[in-house]
């Protein structure tokens, strides 16, 4: 049965993550059930894919900056002092971006890196929408990364041990956008955040508390996770022996 | 939302207490309201007037809007504000510079609809590709039939798929109503899909 464009616009919509939780799950179970539907749907996604990997972004020359700033008042032409002072504060800034990266790295750093993954999951409860894409559906969260940051998450379906996936959404931690997947149980939301820390060793999942909220933190080829959820603590432990289980998804 | 630009520490500090103290009130918040999304904008320039050169005489031209107006600006989505002076400023751009090409934007469904698609909007799947054929595509064909979009449905396309904004931010950003992004990223993505795939049969044109 050919497709009407009333279901196109939806099909695209639900790709693009502007449906809600209800709709978007209604219209997966369509998708399940209809062949143009889920060939419209494969097709978006070809597509966007095919635009990631293939369309390179191109960044704007030093020398357009250069001007924009000069024209606006940030920067003057260069007499020797003012070089001095602007090759000084490059060192400056080179130090406390070393610095920065060390500690993300440094593991005595996880309680601040909880602290502010803890407030990212209360301020998305607050929110009208606590995710930004709304899908069940893997296939779906993982490509919507694509292309907002480096590096998609793994995400793994973990709806039949009554953990279901929400969707996705980005969080800022230290200036830096990273991906933290929505999960349910029952009532409760877990926000599990992945931040690539290469270089970083494995380590086994580590429980606290951050206000009054359970964390979770572990960290497994070059990504630290951070689980936060105001599930119980055998929950979110469970949980997190569940997603680290999981196969990896292809 | 605060995002800060690692380019203005070194020119903060480097900045002298000469400037007047206006003039030092308005380009601190050029740096901080405009100056993270300049990639943003030149990324949408080089889309719009389809060449390097004239894209930074877009964003540079934006810019200084920007700056003009900073002052409108009042909080909220400023990456959204920007790109809205960009895009407004290339059509201005390419109005005054290359009328010959200007394209009448207004009302492209109907243009398509008499075009190629009698039966549009209830038409069928009819030379819609498979995914897998779409997969193949290779990248010079790719920016090809990006560059080769009429300019609505480009910007429709490069905002959402490669800017990543929503519909509602691209209708704030391009005037149009929400429905109309809907149908016009459709079409886009239609267009282009049938484009990289079609130049398959016909490889040289």
């Amino acid at each position: 049965m050919p497709m009407s464009e009333e279901d196109r616009l939806l099909v695209h919509a639900y790709l693009d993550g502007e449906l809600d939780f209800a709709d978007a799950l209604a219209l997966e179970k369509r998708i399940a059930e209809d062949q143009a539907l889920m060939k419209e749907r494969d097709r978006v996604m070809a597509l966007r894919n095919v635009l990631h990997t293939l369309i390179e972004p191109e960044r704007p020359s030093p020398a357009l900056r250069a001007r924009i700033e000069t024209a606006v008042g940030l920067r003057r032409r260069l007499r020797p002092r003012s070089l001095l002072a602007m090759a000084a504060s490059i060192m400056l800034a080179a130090v406390l971006g070393s610095a920065a990266t060390f500690l993300v790295v440094g593991s005595r750093d996880e309680d601040s890196l909880a602290d502010i993954v803890v407030s990212d999951h209360i301020r998305a409860l607050m929110a009208p929408q606590s995710v930004d894409v709304v899908s069940s559906d893997k296939h779906t969260v993982k490509p919507w990364f694509n292309g907002r940051i480096p590096e998609a998450p793994r995400v793994v379906d973990l709806a039949k041990d009554d953990f279901p996936l929400v969707g996705g959404r980005l969080d800022v931690v230290r200036g830096e956008p990273v991906p933290t997947l929505v999960y349910r149980h029952h009532k409760h939301i877990i926000s599990l955040t992945a931040i690539a820390t290469k270089g970083k060793s494995d380590t086994t999942p580590q429980k606290r508390t951050d206000d009054g909220y359970n964390v979770v933190t572990w960290t497994e080829g070059g990504v630290t996770y951070l689980a936060v959820s105001d599930v119980s603590d055998a929950d979110l432990t469970h949980f997190v022996e569940l997603f680290r289980m999981a196969p990896a998804d292809q | 939302m605060a995002v800060r630009t690692p380019a203005s520490v070194p020119i903060r500090q480097a900045a002298p207490a000469e400037i007047a103290l206006t003039a030092e009130d308005d380009s601190a918040r050029f740096a901080r309201v405009v100056l993270p999304y300049l990639g943003d904008a030149y990324e949408l320039a080089r889309w719009l007037a389809g060449n390097r050169t004239d894209a930074e005489d877009i964003v540079q031209e934006a810019c200084l809007r920007a700056f003009r107006g900073i002052l409108r600006f009042k909080e909220g989505n400023a990456r959204a504000w920007v790109l809205t002076i960009v895009r407004n400023t290339a059509y201005t751009w390419l109005g005054r510079n290359r009328p010959a090409n200007l394209v009448i934007t207004d009302d492209l469904e109907a243009i398509e609809r008499a075009e190629n698609h009698p039966d549009y909007p209830t038409g069928s799947d009819i030379e819609t590709p498979e995914a897998a054929l779409i997969a193949k595509a290779d990248a010079a064909r790719v920016q090809t039939a990006l560059a080769a979009l009429p300019a609505a449905f480009r910007e429709t396309l490069v905002l959402r798929d490669l800017q990543g904004f929503d519909y509602r931010e691209i209708a704030a950003i391009t005037g149009v109503p929400v429905g109309t992004v809907m149908s016009r990223l459709a079409r886009a993505r239609r267009r282009l899909m049938g484009s990289i795939v079609k130049d398959d049969d016909d490889a040289h044109v």
